[in-house]
């Protein structure tokens, strides 16, 4: 009897064997082969994501939610109806002021409320949002669906990623430039005497030392001339630091997450930059971005600093000065004998897809689509919009280069090429808070440079301690690693 | 807390219940008004206390009973944290200073009303005005106004003589003026309505028999009238107080406590903690603390003016 | 009171008036005239008073933002905003909550003032500790509330906003209230009772009728300071839900920066209802913002 039972259960246990090897086995490969038909081709990205997306509804009615900032629906609309277009699926917009959109997804890693599938935080916010668990980890997803090459001709990419993985698609091409007055660069009488007072004639600055030569020789107040229409209020004044420190060839933190922007080099990069104060135009510390728009495009100051959007308020009517400039990345600095150029990628926003949705691969979709060459060209055509060229495809758009100036985005492209990338890093709105205090109370001369920065290195310490340093020096470590190629080799 | 007291002496009309319920009848029906404070006022003080003791922040990425306690740190870290303490101070020298101006303003303006002249009732409609304004809607106003090449900056170059083109709300010694001409501009038009109210309800005799013994009218104010007007001032200076030290909407509109920290009031520091850098359990103990100190004032007052009340 | 002013003072006096009616509808007509304003007269120097060239353009984008832009289209210079929505649906949540927060506050007041009044429930000092409620820093709530809300699922949501108003509204119509029962003598009720009425129809039968001016004040202030609140709104809400105060900060735009005129067009229309039921109940403004303690 047992023996009869023990022979049909293993016979029994033998054909279940078989046949479940003979289930798997065909769905094995017909999965590999279906996997591999699942990644999209990238010259129809768009296309096939939408086709995607319409399967993935099954005939239901679908509503995606952005969360966007306040402004950015002219790069966000255009692409979003052609999606409607092609799938069905409904997008609503949830609007936010922009200097609090980064605020309302954390909030949303609280509240957990639902109302947004996809959102377009600030980039330098994303550790902050990944550590907190509201953003999905798109690895998985990327791997199914994102085309080889994708991320190819993205010029910066650095964003998008947190201690190796993928979390959003950067959107939008915010690496700093420098804007000057060819009129004055050109001039030869003011060369001569350029040149006679420092011994080269007046061309874009390659370093910092020479731009602030040029405008302390440009800075005639009585005339009404100013030197610059540079930023001394605190957002800006730390960003213009974090360049002049790195152009001294210096990591802010070394391996160990110990800070080292206290040492000489960043003692020195901010007494250059409070020296360089004194040939800025009167609104420089009151000045937000437009009235810094407005104020240079009077003619008036040699220099600006700024981003697209800057040259898309220079570059139209509104301004006096369109088609009068020259531009340059920005400045760098010698670095044991030879030129080093750190251009910086500060702000810049990623599409992300919020963990409470209920669709995210609809909403993953959806990113992919609008970041994809065709559709992103056509985001970022749209004047009112907040989105600069991210991709190489972006530069030969004839509508683009009208809006910019074939000049500009000559510089622009480089500058995203090779930009530095801000403090990814866990914390990164407490760290910069309070770089920014001390460096504006150093510049206003509440403190001495030295004092300001070993305050900040030692509060840099505190937060380090508190967000977990073995967790930040993982990330420390992982974006040094991605710091652009020419730059890498030679910051210590 | 719920008892049914009879006050001893007086005769009333007792309200018996006809029928017996589960719950007495008049607790009953204070249920729905205590138990929608319980939920949205002393839950989530329980909450405040707990977090206080731990350094929550949602970017630990842990749920926040799951957090690390840090019993007292926040505590002393909080009395030793300069912005903490200045924005202490800032609130109170905000709401004395609110108070002080809003007081001779509405003071003046009512003695000015208390008489009845022509158009003195559409004069008095026009002043309420500003009371009647969302205060955000006026805080989106004074920005327009104090704008660097707003009106104000132009009446003044006109008085002075020369181009003005200050700018208010990036200066971080000049910030706060901004913030609390648009708290006093908005609720002086209230002090003048409660001062005004007490004035009218003055006994008239007091002031007619001072006035015909020949004293004279700045010895009757001060003597007769404001005494008499003192439980009125008390209250309008309390309840203005209290809203005073809560003020959020106009700082948030015109500076966001900025520059920097220049205008950071109490509500603005627990705000910027809480929902700009998300220090959660850091805030909540500073939440805590304040609460503490409203409410233990609050007691120590109350007490006179139950008093006062009953 | 004092006998005749000298003519002098009488004219001191109307001068200070007159100065004080100025500053008071100041910044109220620098909103509206802006409103009215082109987007290049928002930021000129020297400022424009009023425009010589007034548009609708402001309020087209508030309320039509369609017509907007098809306006924008043909007229050269104005501003063709792209906004994802009109603000009806602002103004639709923010009379939504605050009608809602206004009844149950009122509801819930109404009868814990009776009982109070009436019943004496929970002694001397329990008008007080709602009292309290109003002293709390909002901001101080709003962190735990946040946590509350999520656990409950009622972030960001009608009901939950609805739920912290009428919560924070409730002194206000309690102490009101419970000012206007004081008023009316109990003996009415008692009258009642001896005709067999039970408590609680005696009060909706005999004192309510007598209170219900006061109680219609009450609400009219309840509904103005729902309508104006900011914090919670700021707070409690990711987008789904959005106030009349909320949607003022959203115009901005990419290449012109904030949306003067667009927000002063929408801070004019918000204000009106405020101001329209502030007049109705001036009345009985005094009583509400001293919580009943002074009375005409």
């Amino acid at each position: 009897m047992t023996q009869y039972r023990h022979s049909r259960r293993s016979f029994l246990k033998q054909t279940a064997l078989g046949t479940t090897a003979l289930a798997i086995a065909p769905s094995l490969v017909m999965g590999t082969r279906a996997a591999l038909a699942a990644k999209l081709s990238l010259e129809n990205v768009h296309v096939e994501a939408a086709q995607r997306a319409k399967e993935l509804t099954g005939g239901k009615p679908v509503t995606l939610t952005i969360l966007e900032p306040s402004g950015s629906l002219g790069n966000i609309k255009p692409v979003a109806d052609k999606w409607k277009a092609d799938t069905g699926i409904d997008i609503q917009y949830v609007e936010v002021p922009l200097d609090q959109i980064n605020q309302k997804v954390l909030l949303e890693a609280v509240s957990k409320s639902g109302s947004f599938d996809i959102a377009l935080p600030a980039s330098f916010g994303i550790p902050d949002l990944v550590t907190s668990g509201i953003l999905v980890n798109l690895d998985e997803l990327a791997e199914k669906y994102e085309p080889e090459g994708y991320q190819k001709d993205y010029l910066y990419t650095i964003a998008n990623y947190y201690k190796g993985s993928l979390y959003g698609y950067e959107t939008d091409g915010d690496a700093y430039v420098m804007f000057y007055l060819k009129d004055w660069l050109d001039d030869p009488e003011e060369n001569k005497k350029f040149a006679d007072k420092h011994g080269y004639k007046l061309k874009v600055p390659d370093t910092w030392e020479e731009l602030d030569a040029m405008m302390a020789f440009f800075h005639r107040p009585d005339k009404n001339r100013f030197g610059g229409a540079l930023y001394r209020t605190q957002f800006f004044i730390a960003w213009e630091w974090w360049v002049r420190f790195h152009a001294k060839g210096h990591y802010p933190f070394d391996d160990d997450m110990k800070p080292q922007i206290n040492s000489d080099a960043g003692v020195k990069a901010l007494e250059e930059l409070i020296a360089a104060s004194k040939f800025l135009y009167p609104g420089a510390r009151s000045n937000g971005l437009f009235e810094n728009f407005e104020a240079f495009g009077q003619g008036d100051k040699f220099c600006n600093i700024g981003w697209g959007g800057t040259q898309k308020f220079l570059n139209s009517n509104k301004s006096k000065i369109k088609g009068k400039m020259a531009y340059g990345p920005m400045p760098g600095g010698i670095v044991k004998g030879e030129l080093l150029k750190t251009p910086y990628f500060n702000w810049g926003w990623n599409y992300v897809v919020s963990s409470v949705s209920k669709q995210p691969e609809i909403a993953y979709l959806f990113t992919l689509y609008a970041c994809s060459p065709t559709m992103s060209t056509m985001a970022v055509r749209d004047v009112d919009g907040y989105f600069d060229p991210f991709r190489q495809v972006h530069y030969k758009d004839p509508q683009i280069i009208q809006n910019y100036s074939a000049p500009f985005l000559a510089v622009h492209e480089q500058a995203m090429r090779d930009s530095i990338p801000d403090l990814y890093l866990r914390g990164q709105g407490e760290y910069f808070d309070v770089l920014r205090v001390n460096v504006q109370a150093a510049d206003v001369g509440e403190k001495k440079p030295k004092e300001a920065l070993d305050e900040v290195a030692s509060k840099w310490e505190t937060i380090t301690r508190r967000m977990g340093k073995q967790s930040q020096v993982v990330q420390w470590r992982f974006l040094k690693s991605n710091y652009p190629q020419g730059i890498r080799g030679r910051l210590v | 807390m719920v008892e049914q007291a009879r006050s001893p002496a007086a005769p009333r009309f007792v309200m018996r219940r006809a029928y017996r319920t589960f719950v007495p009848f008049n607790v009953a029906i204070a249920l729905p008004a205590q138990l929608t404070v319980l939920t949205v006022v002393l839950v989530p003080t329980l909450i405040v206390a707990w977090l206080s003791l731990t350094d929550w922040q949602p970017t630990q990425g842990i749920p926040w009973y799951q957090a690390e306690f840090v019993w007292f740190w926040n505590y002393y870290d909080l009395f030793h944290d300069a912005r903490f303490v200045a924005a202490v101070v800032r609130t109170l020298l905000v709401v004395t200073g609110c108070m002080t101006v809003e007081f001779l303003l509405a003071m003046g303006l009512a003695l000015l009303f208390l008489d009845d002249w022509a158009w003195r009732k559409i004069a008095v409609s026009i002043i309420i005005m500003p009371m009647m304004i969302v205060p955000v809607d006026a805080a989106n106003a004074f920005f327009m106004l104090f704008n660097d090449r707003g009106p104000i900056n132009y009446l003044i170059s006109i008085i002075i003589g020369r181009p003005f083109e200050f700018a208010w709300l990036a200066d971080p010694n000049w910030a706060l003026l901004p913030i609390m001409l648009s708290e006093i501009w908005q609720w002086t038009p209230l002090m003048f309505l409660l001062v005004l109210t007490g004035l009218m309800n003055l006994p008239e005799n007091q002031i007619r028999a001072a006035y015909v013994l020949g004293a004279s009218r700045t010895r009757i104010f001060l003597r007769v009238m404001l005494p008499l007007l003192m439980p009125v001032i008390i209250i309008a200076l309390l309840v203005r107080s209290i809203e005073t030290f809560k003020i959020f909407d106009p700082v948030y509109i015109l500076t966001r406590g900025g520059p920097g920290a220049a205008t950071e009031t109490i509500s603005m520091f627990m705000y910027n903690g809480a929902f700009v850098y998300f220090r959660i359990g850091y805030i909540a103990a500073a939440a805590l603390m304040i609460l503490i100190v409203v409410v233990a004032i609050c007691f120590t007052l109350s007490r006179p003016l139950k008093r006062h009340h009953r | 009171m004092f006998g005749e002013d000298k003519a002098w003072a009488r004219c001191l006096k109307r001068t200070a008036v007159c100065i004080a009616i100025v500053i008071a509808f100041f910044p109220i007509f620098w909103l509206i005239s802006t409103s009215f304003k082109p987007i290049d007269e928002w930021q000129k120097f020297p400022p424009v008073w009023i425009s010589s060239q007034p548009t609708l353009q402001n309020y087209r984008i508030v309320f039509a933002p369609k017509a907007a832009q098809e306006f924008a289209a043909k007229q050269q210079g104005a501003i063709g905003y792209k906004v994802s929505g009109s603000a009806w649906k602002a103004f639709g949540d923010s009379a939504v909550v605050a009608t809602a927060a206004t009844v149950l506050s009122v509801l819930f007041g109404t009868l814990a003032a009776y009982s109070i009044v009436r019943f004496h429930t929970g002694g001397d000092s329990y008008p007080f500790q709602f009292l309290m409620v109003r002293i709390f820093p909002p901001i101080a709530v709003v962190v735990p509330m946040v946590i509350l809300f999520s656990m409950l699922r009622l972030s960001d949501t009608y009901f939950g906003l609805i739920l912290a108003y009428t919560a924070f509204t409730l002194p206000f119509s309690i102490w009101m209230i419970r000012s206007f029962i004081e008023e009316v003598p109990e003996e009415l009720e008692g009258a009642a009772l001896i005709y067999g009425m039970r408590p609680l129809q005696a009060f909706l039968k005999v004192t309510f009728p007598l209170i219900r001016g006061g109680v219609l004040a009450t609400a009219l202030f309840v509904f103005i300071l729902n309508w104006s609140e900011f914090l919670f709104a700021l707070t409690l809400t990711t987008g789904h839900v959005v106030t009349v105060t909320l949607q003022v900060a959203n115009y901005v735009s990419a290449s012109s920066g904030k949306l003067y005129g667009v927000q002063a067009a929408m801070g004019t229309v918000s204000t009106l209802p405020v101001i329209f039921f502030g007049y109705i109940i001036q009345r009985h403004l005094v009583r509400g913002l001293s919580f009943g303690a002074i009375k005409r």
